[in-house]
């Protein structure tokens, strides 16, 4: 079983052999043609079909030889030398023209997303590791309405069984809101454990006023707050790896049709290549 | 409006009876012959009588001069009764070729693909409901058998010439041992002229036996001197004995059963929510301290080797068939000529089959016939797998060409009895995004319905999830009364035929890691299949088959980007701790 850092060894070597031997070429083409633009056109143009190749194979059902971890491989090492193939395809220089300007801002915007991706990727799994349950993004709204039940179920209860209100007062108050809605988009970029360490210090603060009945209850609510944090922890990050995704792979579409016009009005105006 | 019910007969357990010539001239011949004769019909109940069983659950097979009944290797549901002529078994391997082994047809890329495009998009839509009813067809002979071998064997006395073999008379029977324990065939045999066996699946055996001591202890004495006998020939420090010595070990040899081998019903202690079963509520088979008195070999099952530690006790390593335990003790006291100590405890979990060889008969039989070589051998071969504090310890001795793993991971695998598992779904956690193309192209490749859900027991950053793990001992197979669940024959791994699954959910109750699931199932209209006389929906069974049809393998892990999933045999801790070290 070859380990991740020698497989990654590998590939960077062989990205840099591929790299160097383009840019030779580019560089030859340049002195003898006077310019290369149609070759890394075309070379850039390939990377990124093959690129987006990678979402078709994605929802091919049936496994093909190559597995879909060795298609990520490739698709992160090309992905990368597309924007040398691309540098050297506009001379390293912020390109003029409508076509020109919004297709070189398409593909940045690609390939940013890309690598905000791979970042993202790499960095969330971890975070997600540490929350001590596994959930399923698509079960996350019934898990939260489980616990909003239990934690509504727990606080009447005392109010019924013991006619005191002291945590009814607090839970209306101040978990309510916390159990029944959802935590708003600046969470959702940004998940931080602030209100949940404020809410559990808050209900430490109130236990000292508490009856037998409430504090039992409270022991309950200590939990399902944590709960529900990790819930919305987890909403959170996993819905931004799916967001991700949908914006890179809903940039590919623009990409191809507006890169494809460039390709066609290139040779329109080169002369009649076509 | 599209019709959102289909009523229709429930399937029953003999809907598919295990022979279709099974007469009832047959059946009343049957029960004028041993063993038949001896039991009393009157212990069966109205639902399950023994005529019925005789019936649905046994055929009568013609095998010509050397067919063979019975593969080695092959994973075999049945047991085997001698009615007429005789059948060789074949105690020595035979090879593969010989034994007419055909590698397995499994799909090519383009027929998948066209598999796939003209599957139906509802999840769980089935063309025919079982072999016998269906609302399309009626085409009991598409129901698959997994059991059925007819292979013939050329030129028999050449063949056998040389081989070790036993022949067996009418009367006798064979194949208990596979049928009963989950476990692939020992032998092989064959037909020795025109034969007629009556095929008796382990459903309908094990009905007879509950209700027959005399047919179960038989069956239980079959056992006991098969398993013993076929055990101590593949042990490989005994191997090389002279037959003598190994006839004089196999007559002291004591036979052991620690547990109880239907391991999952009484305490279901994996069940969510559950917590794991404590090291000392497990069967105690040799205490730690003890003065040592002999080898313990396993012969099926899994062991716990603890050593105490503090209040508790700590888990070394767990042994699994074939491996042995207390060699180096064994040795020491031969040669102190004063018996050593154990250095570890070792209990059963779950069930475990155990053969002991006393201490004397080690060294008059044994210890004088083989070399020190081979000693040394055996015990590198036996080494158990251990965990890294353990094995740095004795890195000379035992387990130091075995993968290592932390003890929490070994005692998270051994405390839920995970190490069962030889295709289990592990899942790095660090590395999953959560993106669900394992779960999508699962369920692409199986009725739209995934076969497997992405939670489960978590260690640390690691996630074995609720996939069939096609274990060592499935015992989700001890209940189903209809064999619809069942071993692969080739690949050994555990499949349900779906048209002889009758949707009692005992299977979904036995899997003590809670891997199958029992699914409603509709038409091509989507119209829900609804049973004629409960009102109620019909369900089958569904698990992970490991995409045993598909080229390629498992779905599941050839979708996954980020080489976070893995179909890995957790009781190979080699192969665990490669993949957690990558
Ligand atoms: S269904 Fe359960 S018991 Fe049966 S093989 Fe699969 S995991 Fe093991
Ligand atoms: S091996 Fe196949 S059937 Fe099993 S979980 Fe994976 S994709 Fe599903
Ligand atoms: S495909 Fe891999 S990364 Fe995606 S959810 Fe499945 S295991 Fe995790």
């Amino acid at each position: 079983m070859i380990s991740f850092a020698s497989r990654r060894l590998q590939s960077v070597a062989l990205t840099i052999v591929v790299l160097a031997c383009v840019a030779y070429w580019t560089h030859w083409q340049g002195s003898v043609f006077e310019h290369s633009a149609f070759g890394t056109g075309y070379l850039l143009l390939a990377a990124i079909l093959f690129l987006t190749l990678y979402n078709l194979r994605k929802k091919m059902p049936i496994p093909l030889w190559v597995t879909s971890t060795d298609w990520l491989q490739a698709h992160i090492y090309v992905g990368f030398s597309s924007a040398v193939f691309f540098g050297l395809h506009i001379g390293w220089r912020i390109p003029d023209g409508f076509i020109e300007g919004t297709l070189a801002g398409l593909y940045l915007a690609t390939f940013v997303s890309g690598l905000v991706g791979l970042y993202w990727t790499r960095t969330i799994p971890h975070k997600l590791a540490r929350v001590s349950e596994e959930v399923i993004f698509e079960r996350i709204p019934r898990l939260r309405s489980r616990l909003r039940a239990k934690a509504e179920q727990a606080v009447l209860t005392t109010v019924r069984s013991a006619g005191v209100t002291t945590l009814g007062e607090f839970y209306g108050n101040r978990l309510q809101d916390f159990f029944e809605n959802s935590r708003g988009l600046r969470y959702f970029l940004r998940p931080t454990s602030r209100l949940r360490k404020s809410l559990l210090a808050e209900l430490t603060e109130v236990s000292r006023y508490l009856s037998e009945p409430e504090r039992q209850a409270s022991e309950l609510l200590f939990a399902l707050i944590r709960k529900r944090d990790d819930l919305d922890f987890h909403a959170a990050l996993q819905w931004r790896l799916k967001m991700w995704l949908f914006v890179h792979i809903g940039l590919t579409y623009p990409l191809i049709i507006v890169a494809s016009l460039h390709g066609l009005l290139a040779h329109l105006f080169d002369g009649g290549a076509l | 409006m599209p019709q959102l019910e289909i009523i229709v007969d429930r399937p029953q357990r003999w809907d598919v009876p295990f022979g279709d010539a099974m007469r009832d001239e047959d059946v009343d011949q049957l029960l004028l012959v041993e063993p038949f004769r001896s039991i009393d019909p009157s212990r069966f109940p109205a639902a399950l009588p023994m005529r019925g069983i005789l019936k649905n659950d046994s055929r009568i097979n013609v095998y010509q001069d050397g067919s063979i009944v019975v593969r080695e290797g092959d994973y075999g549901n049945s047991a085997f009764l001698v009615l007429r002529g005789k059948v060789q078994v074949v105690l020595e391997g035979l090879g593969r070729e010989v034994l007419g082994w055909q590698p397995s047809q499994k799909k090519g890329f383009v027929e998948s693909m066209a598999a796939w495009w003209r599957s139906p998009r509802l999840p769980e839509v089935r063309d025919r409901l079982s072999a016998g009813s269906s609302w399309t067809t009626n085409n009991r002979d598409q129901v698959e058998d997994l059991a059925q071998t007819r292979v013939f064997l050329q030129d028999v006395p050449r063949v056998l010439d040389g081989s070790w073999s036993m022949t067996l008379h009418q009367g006798e029977i064979f194949g208990e041992l596979a049928a009963l324990t989950r476990a692939p065939r020992m032998v092989t045999v064959v037909a020795e002229g025109e034969t007629v066996l009556l095929e008796l699946r382990w459903q309908g055996l094990r009905d007879l036996m509950r209700r027959t001591d005399a047919l179960r202890e038989h069956i239980e004495g079959l056992y006991r001197e098969n398993s013993l006998h076929v055990h101590l020939r593949e042990t490989p420090l005994l191997a090389q004995l002279p037959s003598e010595s190994l006839a004089a070990v196999a007559d002291a040899t004591i036979f052991e059963t620690h547990g109880d081998f239907e391991w999952q019903s009484p305490v279901e202690p994996y069940a969510p929510g559950r917590q794991p079963e404590t090291v000392m509520n497990e069967p105690l088979i040799v205490e730690e301290g003890t003065p040592c008195e002999g080898l313990v070999l396993v012969r099926s099952g899994f062991a716990r080797l603890s050593h105490r530690f503090g209040d508790g006790h700590r888990t070394l390593a767990y042994l699994g068939k074939g491996q042995v335990y207390g060699l180096a003790e064994t040795i020491q006291t031969s040669l102190n000529q004063e018996p050593a100590a154990m250095s570890s405890s070792l209990r059963a979990l779950g069930y475990v089959d155990v053969l002991r060889i006393p201490q004397a008969v080690l060294e008059e039989h044994v210890f004088p016939n083989v070399s020190q070589q081979a000693i040394q051998d055996a015990a590198a071969k036996h080494a158990f797998y251990c965990t890294k504090n353990h094995c740095e310890k004795q890195s000379e001795s035992l387990g130091a060409e075995q993968g290592q793993v932390e003890t929490p991971l070994l005692e998270f695998l051994v405390e839920r009895r995970l190490i069962n598992g030889q295709q289990s779904m592990l899942i790095d956690l660090d590395r999953c995004t959560r993106c669900d193309d394992c779960v999508r192209a699962c369920a692409a490749t199986h009725d739209n319905n995934p076969r497997f859900v992405r939670q489960g027991q978590r260690h640390g950053s690691y996630l074995v999830a609720h996939a069939c793990m096609h274990c060592v001992d499935p015992v989700c197979m001890i209940g189903c009364p209809t064999g619809a669940i069942g071993r692969d024959t080739e690949s050994g791994s555990v499949r349900i035929n779906d048209l002889t699954c009758i949707g009692c959910s005992t299977c979904a109750n036995s899997c003590p890691y809670d891997n199958i699931r029992m699914t409603e199932v509709c038409d091509r209209h989507g119209a829900i299949a609804i049973d004629k006389t409960t009102q109620q929906p019909i369900y089958k069974a569904t698990k992970c088959d490991l995409c045993s049809d598909l080229a390629g393998g498992p779905a599941c892990q050839h979708a996954c980007p980020h080489d976070a999933l893995v179909r890995i045999d957790l009781g190979n801790l080699g192969e665990l701790s490669r993949w957690v070290d990558r």
